[in-house]
């Protein structure tokens, strides 16, 4: 009941044009923004007296290949206040550079890196844009769909020059594909 | 009559904390309180009249300001309002105009032409083993300005509209 009197207050109260579709359910109220008007929603969401949402849990990014804008970035938020939780998603091209939300959420900023980092989505006037989790001088972004499983080099460490090398991949197996659907033939060739 | 003029002010409490880390007791709440809301309600007129921004803005704000004109104490009011302790409705007027100040800068107000907005409903049940999450009860002036701002439509003017609600909620609970 609760939820259901947040949606529609969110609903009536929030400006039309930032927001382009919006879902209820017992999963989590959702709700899908241009990426211009990101800042401004998550500001308003943050100061506005009845949604106080204060606190950033999380930003991710999705990666829908099939899409034109493919990527997906997902903000997770808890309003502390009224203990309640909403969740923003925009869509971002490659080049499509996003706002940060540094200011408003200030651990927002190792999540807006690893998004960097993972998916290639930056920010414009970021303060801090490093990657992540990938290794220094590691090039393309894992979580893109297009990115195989097993990367594209490996790292080995090398006697002679004293150091860790990176070189192309070498696989002595080639990568087996098991569908668990059935449990019985398991045809790893398929 | 002087003995009560003089001696209510002394016999309210002096709170000692709010409890709240970071967060200082404000010794006259209430003058605080009262000048944020007026100044509140004077910089929602900037904003269109028909937004749903609008009317809760001014419905809650009133509310609030009506309640601190009437009980002199910070404990009343508190306990009035329900929404928490006097320090941090101090907190969120002041963050309410700092809001609306970025609105007016900038100005999202009207409906594009072409404007469609998908509202998806889905009551696909959860499974039984995760654990839901459920918000807690909400202050009841939440309700009265849900229902102030779905049906200002009719009403003329926002008092009337909440007298509408007050009862209407009361009858609903």
């Amino acid at each position: 009941m609760d939820n259901q009197s947040i949606f529609k207050y969110s609903w009536e109260t929030l400006p039309k044009k930032w927001v382009k579709k919006m879902e209820r359910s017992e999963h989590g109220n959702r709700s899908d923004t241009n990426s211009d008007y990101l800042f401004q929603l998550l500001c308003f969401l943050k100061l506005h007296t009845y949604t106080r949402v204060q606190v950033s849990i999380d930003i991710c990014g999705v990666d829908h290949p099939s899409r034109k804008r493919r990527f997906e970035v997902v903000y997770n938020l808890l309003s502390t206040r009224y203990n309640s939780r909403i969740r923003v998603q925009t869509s971002a091209d490659e080049v499509t550079r996003i706002s940060p939300v540094v200011s408003l959420f200030p651990s927002a900023g190792r999540w807006e890196r690893e998004v960097w980092d993972m998916f290639g989505v930056s920010s414009i006037n970021h303060p801090d844009l490093r990657r992540i989790s990938t290794d220094y001088g590691f090039e393309g972004h894992p979580l893109r769909k297009d990115l195989p499983l097993s990367g594209y080099v490996e790292v080995r460490y090398d006697d002679p020059e004293k150091r860790v090398v990176s070189e192309p991949i070498e696989m002595t197996q080639e990568f087996r594909y098991f569908d668990f659907a059935s449990p019985w033939e398991q045809r790893s060739d398929r | 009559m002087f003995l009560r003029v003089i001696g209510r002010p002394l016999l309210a409490k002096v709170k000692q904390t709010t409890g709240i880390v970071g967060l200082d007791v404000v010794p006259n709440a209430r003058e605080v309180l009262i000048n944020l809301y007026t100044k509140t309600l004077k910089e929602i007129q900037a904003v269109p009249e028909d937004e749903g921004y609008r009317k809760a803005v001014e419905s809650f704000t009133r509310h609030r300001l009506k309640v601190c004109q009437e009980e002199g104490d910070w404990e009343m009011i508190e306990k009035k309002l329900g929404c928490g302790q006097v320090e941090e409705l101090i907190e969120e007027a002041q963050d309410e105009l700092k809001l609306i100040e970025k609105m007016i800068e900038w100005d999202p107000w009207g409906v594009p032409d072409d404007y469609e907005c998908e509202v998806i409903e889905n009551d696909a049940p959860v499974p039984k083993h995760v654990p839901l999450h459920r918000p807690g009860p909400l202050p009841e002036e939440f309700y009265k300005t849900l229902e102030a701002v779905q049906s200002k439509n009719d009403a003329p003017a926002v008092n009337s509209g909440q007298t509408e609600s007050k009862e209407k909620c009361l009858g609903h609970t």
